[in-house]
């Protein structure tokens, strides 16, 4: 541990381990012997940054730069931040403990809305001026990344520079062009992001005005000069059997929320269901070969002595070659003593087989994903798999002695009514039976469905983006309605917080004029806004208010197809056209095949990429 | 390697676990040891079983915030390595935090163990000899009473039996104790304890503003029950 200054508070918190550093596999670097100083800053705390792949896989690629150390920086849980304000110590790295202050990047990961208030919160601890407009020359170089920045207007202001898409390259692009400019000598702070804007993927906030109509709605995007880009194109990595991934993983000494070698098999998804905005963000489709990722789960086994492999993706059943990959790595791993586990399954291709290969077998339950409780609405959203796939998949779990039956939905969809979330309960319900349809010997002990239920936010870049978001009173009164009509004591039913999702819409869905109110909510101590101990409604409402924001503006009221949208600035490949198309057929009830079956003629094909669906 | 006697397949491991380790806990240091030895490509000897575990076994669990000279692993593999060899690959994929000192055939058992020598050392208002002497007298008077958190409400209790031995001294900084303390598995006295005896009657660390002034325990040796080294 290399940070003096907290080890005299580190008796008086709790989970010290947090904050100690030193990890297995953890790099460290001669800070003289580098150009570029890289804060990699995960908002939230160490056990949730730590299990994050997108940081695994940069954290290790900037490394493999000699010219650029990359350091990791998590959020201090409250006892922490605390101590720290009491001693005034600022927020450092884990690996040097120095300041974030003495980084030439400091970068954030915006994994979801309600971690923008702790970004923003590091920022403060760490002595940093919240809003770009306020740094200085001998600032840091404020970075954000991450799915959220598909629409990261609501926190521009507060980013001198956006990465949009994936960062294998671009990052080091930023990072190469800043030494070389340091260099020469031109490096100047705006100079600097002037040049970065013309790097694809970059998208620079500063460098552009928004003007607003009368009714509130925008008028448009200008970029202040003419050699900054129009649109923001997202950056893609094409062939990601080339691309680098991490051999080795840093191995915390604590518990973290995924402790297991995470192998990612695929990017994007076939499948398009219309509320998804992964889905559709990180089209198009780029498998990995069996071959590549054997190896590479080889050698993370090597260097870190996990016991468990989740094969990851959006949806691991669709992976072309499945069982190919699962025989292969099981030829290993069952003798080295190694579980596979698979965590995205889809209802419509769950088997006998694939089940018997995973780990998940050893413990008592299984997770399927409905999304809505009729068929009727299930091919509104698109989510293509029908009552018949669940009976199937939910009898080969009873049959392979699995007794507890997770079911995910939502409610607040689009053309929802009190018929479609009756039909969670009787889907559940359904489910049951399907238990005791089984012969005695064959039921294993303990029959028990768990219905989760989230509330919808229609999301950018999805065709659901003009979606008015349900009003709370809408949504609460669904709820209360399923509970009611759910009588059977062996289903279990939990909901989100419907305020939650109202809070998430808005920050999803929101504009720049968002910006003081989510700096006014930090002011007033807001942070760790994901957790549902600090997460304060009322707060949000309060800010809001006083900054002249309506949130209603952004969720109920729906946007208008005509209008200019808040994420109109980037260029995710995937046209407006398509989404609208979708839109349609949504509200036709029509469903629309995978890219396996069918081109929808999406747009993505034209950002090129290996190994992919569409040809 | 070859087969060998069963009883030389189980290797004691002597190890430290220093610096910012002593904030892991003893569950996090053996998920932590699980790794480790997987990585070591050592040929592990699995419990029977529905879910089958390597067979490790640590002695006297060390309380988070102790560092320790003197922790014990025993690791039971299924077949002969060499322990120096066992030492060696174990030593290359842990941090320098944290490395065995030591690797040999056991004969003792841990119920064997029943003392504990540790440095305590204390930055406190105040701080000289005389201080440190009297610190020493309170923890070997006749009765060491101390307040301690348990189920049933706080409750008072005499560790005087616990305690072995005290000597006391000052390095014009820090006032340190090297104390003797029970290890026996039914009467483990965790040195944490002695803070709050001395919070209590002594007074140390006791000015609100100086919370940030630093206490340092580390274990330093283990014993038998006649104080010959334990093994």
């Amino acid at each position: 541990m290399q940070n003096k200054n907290i080890s005299s508070v580190l008796k008086s918190v709790q989970k010290p381990g947090r904050y100690i550093g030193g990890e297995y596999n953890s790099v460290i670097k001669s800070k003289e012997a580098v150009k570029c100083r890289f804060a990699f800053c995960f908002p939230d705390t160490y056990e949730i940054g730590m299990s994050n792949l997108g940081v695994r896989i940069l954290y290790d690629v900037i490394n493999r730069d000699p010219d650029v150390w990359c350091e990791r920086v998590y959020a201090p849980w409250t006892d922490m931040k605390e101590k720290m304000e009491q001693y005034d110590i600022p927020l450092a790295a884990v690996e040097s403990g120095d300041p974030l202050t003495d980084f030439d990047m400091v970068a954030f990961s915006l994994q979801y809305e309600l971690c923008y208030t702790t970004a923003l919160a590091m920022l403060k601890m760490a002595g940093i001026p919240i809003y770009s407009r306020d740094r200085t020359e001998d600032t840091p170089i404020v970075i954000g990344g991450g799915p959220c920045v598909y629409n990261a207007e609501p926190v521009a202001d507060f980013f001198d520079l956006i990465n949009v898409g994936e960062g294998e390259e671009v990052l080091l692009e930023i990072c190469h062009l800043y030494n070389e400019m340091r260099d020469n000598g031109t490096y100047k702070r705006a100079a600097f992001l002037r040049e970065a804007s013309h790097i694809e993927g970059v998208y620079i906030p500063s460098l552009y005005e928004v003007s607003y109509n009368d009714d509130g709605t925008i008028r448009e995007y200008k970029p202040l000069y003419e050699d900054v880009p129009k649109k923001v194109r997202k950056r893609i990595v094409s062939d990601l059997d080339k691309a680098p991934y991490p051999e080795k993983l840093v191995m915390p000494y604590i518990e973290t929320v995924h402790d297991r070698i995470v192998l990612e098999v695929y990017r994007g998804c076939i499948r398009g269901c219309r509320f998804c905005q992964a889905g559709m963000v990180y089209r198009p489709i780029r498998e990995k070969s069996p071959e590549t990722l054997c190896k590479q789960a080889k050698c993370l086994f090597d260097n870190s002595g996990y016991d468990e492999i989740s094969l990851i993706s959006l949806s691991i059943s669709d992976y072309s070659e499945l069982p190919r990959l699962t025989d292969d790595l099981l030829s290993w791993t069952d003798p080295a003593r190694v579980s596979l586990s698979l965590p995205s399954l889809r209802i419509d291709s769950f088997s006998e087989e694939l089940m018997q290969k995973v780990s998940s077998v050893r413990t008592g339950g299984i997770t399927f994903a409905p999304e809505a409780g009729t068929q009727r609405l299930r091919d509104v959203i698109n989510k293509n798999v029908s009552e018949e796939d669940l009976m199937r998949s939910v009898g080969i779990a009873f049959r392979g002695g699995k007794s507890n039956v997770k079911l995910y939905f939502m409610n607040g969809l689009p053309t929802e009514t009190m018929e479609d979330i009756e039909g969670i309960s009787q889907l559940a319900s359904k489910v049951i039976s399907e238990y005791f349809k089984l012969p005695k010997p064959q039921r294993p002990r303990g029959i028990g469905v768990t219905i989760s239920v989230a509330c919808f936010v229609p999301k950018p870049f999805t065709p659901f983006q003009w979606e008015k978001q349900d009003s709370l009173e809408s949504l609460e009164e669904k709820q209360k309605h399923l509970k009611e009509v759910i009588t059977d004591r062996r289903i279990k039913y939990n909901y989100h917080d419907s305020r939650v999702s109202r809070i998430e819409a808005v920050l999803a869905r929101g504009d720049r004029r968002l910006a003081p109110a989510i700096a006014l909510a930090v002011e007033e101590g807001a942070m760790l806004d994901a957790w549902d101990e600090f997460f304060d409604y009322d707060r949000w409402v309060s800010v809001m208010e006083r900054c002249g924001v309506d949130p209603d503006f952004y969720t109920t009221r729906g946007f208008g197809l005509d209008e200019v949208l808040p994420w109109d600035i980037i260029d995710i490949g995937v046209t407006k056209a398509f989404l609208l198309r979708e839109r349609e057929r949504a509200y036709e009830g029509k469903t629309t095949p995978s890219c396996a079956e069918k081109c929808s003629g999406c747009g993505a094909n034209k950002l090129g990429g290996k190994n992919r669906w569409c040809k | 390697m070859v087969q060998v006697n069963s009883d030389r397949l189980t290797v004691r491991l002597k190890f430290r676990k220093t610096g910012s380790l002593q904030y892991v806990s003893h569950l996090d240091l053996v998920r932590t040891m699980h790794k480790i030895i997987i990585r070591a490509k050592l040929p592990l000897y699995y419990s029977e079983g529905f879910n089958p575990k390597p067979k490790m076994v640590f002695a006297a669990p060390l309380s988070i915030g102790t560092e320790s000279l003197a922790e014990f692993m025993d690791l039971r593999l299924s077949e002969y390595v060499d322990p120096t060899l066992v030492m060696e690959r174990l030593n290359s994929n842990m941090t320098s935090e944290m490395q065995i000192t030591e690797a040999y055939y056991p004969t003792a058992k841990f119920t064997d163990l029943k003392w504990m020598t540790y440095s305590i050392s204390i930055k406190t208002a105040g701080a000289c000899l005389e201080y440190a002497h009297k610190c020493r007298d309170i923890l070997l008077s006749d009765s060491v009473e101390v307040t301690k958190n348990t189920k049933s409400g706080e409750k008072s209790v005499d560790i005087r039996s616990l305690i072995k031995s005290v000597a006391s001294d000052f390095d014009g900084e820090y006032m340190t104790l090297r104390a003797v303390l029970s290890a026996d598995q039914s009467a483990f006295l965790n040195p944490e304890l002695i803070i709050k005896v001395l919070r209590e009657k002594a007074g140390i660390l006791a000015d609100p503003d100086l919370t940030r002034e630093y206490y340092s325990i580390m274990r330093i040796s283990a014993h038998n029950g006649d104080m010959t080294e334990f093994r």
